[in-house]
């Protein structure tokens, strides 16, 4: 099976130098923080992939340059073979655009609150000029608010008539307006209640089977991420760490960080459960530790990990379980 | 049963506004003991975090403790004069929320904070505050703590800004702690640590813990009972083991099933279907009626008082002895 989309050595430093007359008095250079660093990973059609990690371990700088909304400092992206950054692609990837959709944590900050929800809707329709006549048009978007749940005559609302939960729906019915095969959800349950976040968990599954989609699921929550995922990256500080099966991964974690973050996790059968937790945070990534980013925190970690940048190999990235330490 | 340190009875908050009086917490009742931690969880909207300010007796106007009464060792706090108030907070009762940086001055040192309180509660000279607010950072888990304690809010991590809030909030020795959604803002290694830090030492000083928050699996670690919290008011409360494994109330039945685990795979979420109702529109009777799965004439019409079922108690009709023999 061919992939879906293929991410190579994906890599996103941001500029975070002081200005430039402090950079003169103080005599400082510039400095770059690596948001990514070279990350690769392949999702085959109608797969969920799922990217799992702690704030500022670099998942949704990933997401953002896999649709195309940030261009990455180095490596590559392709989804259907076709480049997201090369030049010489542009009018085939004009033509992939409204395949590819992103759905964000916060619905309401994506919508437009003076548009009903019928435009906000339609809008990808006419941007990619999808369905003539706007009879047709209102019936697409009728039909698509029945597919996540909503009722056609929802179209007449604006978005702060619904409760957190149907705004979500909205997003979903204008991510598939265009008709899309490839959805890139950042954190799309973070902001709800349980009982929300399982009615569009349900939901996004639902029409995955109906539509084929394939989905980018990016979360924090480990659970969630178990739910949805077929395969799962876990991130640390810019890095993928482990790559696996998610039935393998909640199964036999094989990275030290992964086994530390299931074994972090609350959960509803841990009743009153006594731990060690794990010390530590994670360190700043302007200033990340050398060799293994993780090796300040792991009881695994020996000299050759405090110098040397462990390589991704077999789906884990880590001296101790390369030289069966782990 | 040990000593009940805090006891809530039909406690009952309005808020006044243009469109008349709203509820916001319904006749709830519960009690805390000495070194217990009780887990009050519920969607946004439940009422859960109003709950937690009316017993700290810090509801803003137009809200206002309408009825009930709230007893600290069996004396009432809930008629006290502000003033006095003022004196029980910090002294008998402390607080933790869910951003440190508010509790915490970003102008003055961590050391000074804790000083200060220590002072304004305790008879404790400025050279023995400052040598127990040392302790009390140590005791948190700060690391080199007589360095530490000169140092700024902005200069802790989020993790350690906690711990600091922790410390603040233990300073006097309360009897009593409302954390509020402790660990929300923190990532999940770090909130591991501060579940084990805050259930150690209400171990230890026996403190009694209302532990606010809408994540069930930190519930199920951290808290012996707890309260499952709908629209203002208790649906049931009982001990963890008892309301995790089996719930009785249809809404605590759901929230559970609702919330992904990483312990089991399920091919779908049980979902409740709708939301939380708006304070201005709660249902007649049972206030979880229109979305119950069970619900039959009498949760229409009349409102279910809490029932003993098992260890719990229930607010159900379903539950009621004398419906069945009917």
């Amino acid at each position: 099976m061919s992939a879906y989309v293929e991410v190579t050595d994906l890599r996103r430093l941001f500029d975070v130098s002081k200005p430039w007359l402090n950079r003169v008095i103080e005599r400082e250079p510039r400095r770059f923080l690596t948001a990514v660093d070279r990350v690769g990973f392949s999702i085959a059609k109608g797969e969920t992939f799922a990217i799992v990690g702690e704030s500022g371990s670099g998942k949704s700088t990933v997401a953002r340059m896999v649709v195309g909304l940030l261009p990455p400092s180095a490596g590559e992206v392709r989804i259907t073979g076709i480049s997201m950054t090369d030049p010489r692609e542009a009018a085939a990837r004009r033509r992939l655009r409204s395949r590819i959709q992103m759905i964000f944590q916060d619905p309401y900050a994506s919508m437009n609150p003076r548009w009903r929800v019928g435009k906000i809707i339609a809008e990808p329709i006419r941007a990619f000029n999808l369905i003539q006549g706007e009879g047709a048009i209102r019936a697409r978007v009728g039909e698509l608010l029945g597919l996540v749940g909503l009722h056609p005559d929802d179209s007449k609302k604006y978005p702060h008539e619904f409760s957190g939960g149907q705004r979500q729906r909205v997003a979903i019915a204008r991510a598939l307006a265009s008709q899309a095969e490839f959805l890139v959800g950042d954190e799309p349950t973070s902001a709800l209640d349980v009982s929300v976040q399982a009615q569009i968990l349900n939901l996004m599954r639902d029409l995955q089977d109906r539509l084929g989609l394939t989905y980018l699921f990016i979360s924090h929550n480990l659970a969630v991420v178990r739910h949805m995922a077929t395969r799962v990256g876990v991130m640390y500080l810019g890095r993928l760490v482990e790559v696996a099966a998610a039935r393998d991964l909640f199964a036999r974690p094989r990275h030290p960080y992964t086994r530390m973050l299931l074994d972090a996790v609350p959960d509803l059968a841990h009743v009153g459960r006594a731990r060690v937790p794990v010390s530590g945070e994670i360190p700043n990534p302007i200033d990340p530790p050398p060799g293994c980013t993780f090796n300040p925190r792991c009881p695994l970690a020996n000299d050759r990990c405090r110098a040397e940048v462990p390589p991704l190999l077999d789906g884990v990235a880590c001296h101790a379980v390369q030289e069966g330490r782990a | 049963m040990t000593e009940t340190i805090l006891s809530v009875r039909d406690l009952t908050v309005t808020f006044d506004t243009r469109r008349g009086p709203l509820t916001a917490i319904d006749r709830v009742s519960f009690d805390i003991g000495r070194g217990e931690i009780l887990g009050v969880v519920g969607e946004s909207g439940a009422g859960k975090s109003v709950t937690g300010s009316a017993v700290i007796g810090l509801i803003d106007r137009p809200g206002r403790i309408s009825g009930g009464e709230i007893r600290l060792r069996g004396e009432r706090i809930d008629t006290l004069s502000p003033e006095a108030m003022r004196r029980v907070r910090g002294k008998r009762i402390g607080m933790i929320f869910q951003d440190p940086l508010t509790s915490l001055d970003p102008l003055f040192r961590v050391g000074d904070q804790i000083v200060e309180t220590l002072r304004a509660h305790t008879e404790l000279s400025a050279r023995t505050a400052r040598t127990r607010a040392i302790d009390l950072l140590a005791e948190v888990g700060i690391p080199a703590p007589e360095r530490r304690i000169d140092g700024y809010p902005h200069e802790f991590s989020g993790g350690m800004r906690q711990r600091v809030v922790i410390a603040l909030a233990l300073a006097a020795e309360p009897e009593l702690i409302i954390a509020d959604e402790p660990t929300t803002a923190l990532d999940v290694s770090v909130q591991a640590q501060i579940i084990t830090l805050l259930k150690r030492l209400c171990r230890e000083h026996g403190t009694a813990v209302m532990l606010v928050t809408h994540d069930m699996g930190v519930i199920a670690e951290a808290a012996d009972r707890v309260a499952v919290m709908y629209a203002g008011r208790v649906a049931e409360i009982g001990p963890v083991a008892a309301v995790i494994a089996k719930p009785h109330h249809p809404y605590a039945v759901g929230l559970m099933g609702a919330i992904p685990t990483l312990s089991q795979e399920a091919d779908r979420l049980s979902q409740i279907p709708g939301s939380m109702p708006r304070l201005t529109a709660i249902p007649q009777g049972c206030a979880f009626n229109p979305r119950c799965p069970k619900v039959f004439s009498r949760c229409r019409v009349e409102r279910p008082e809490p029932i003993l079922v098992g260890a719990s108690r229930v607010a159900c009709h379903l539950y009621d002895v004398t419906e069945k023999a009917a």
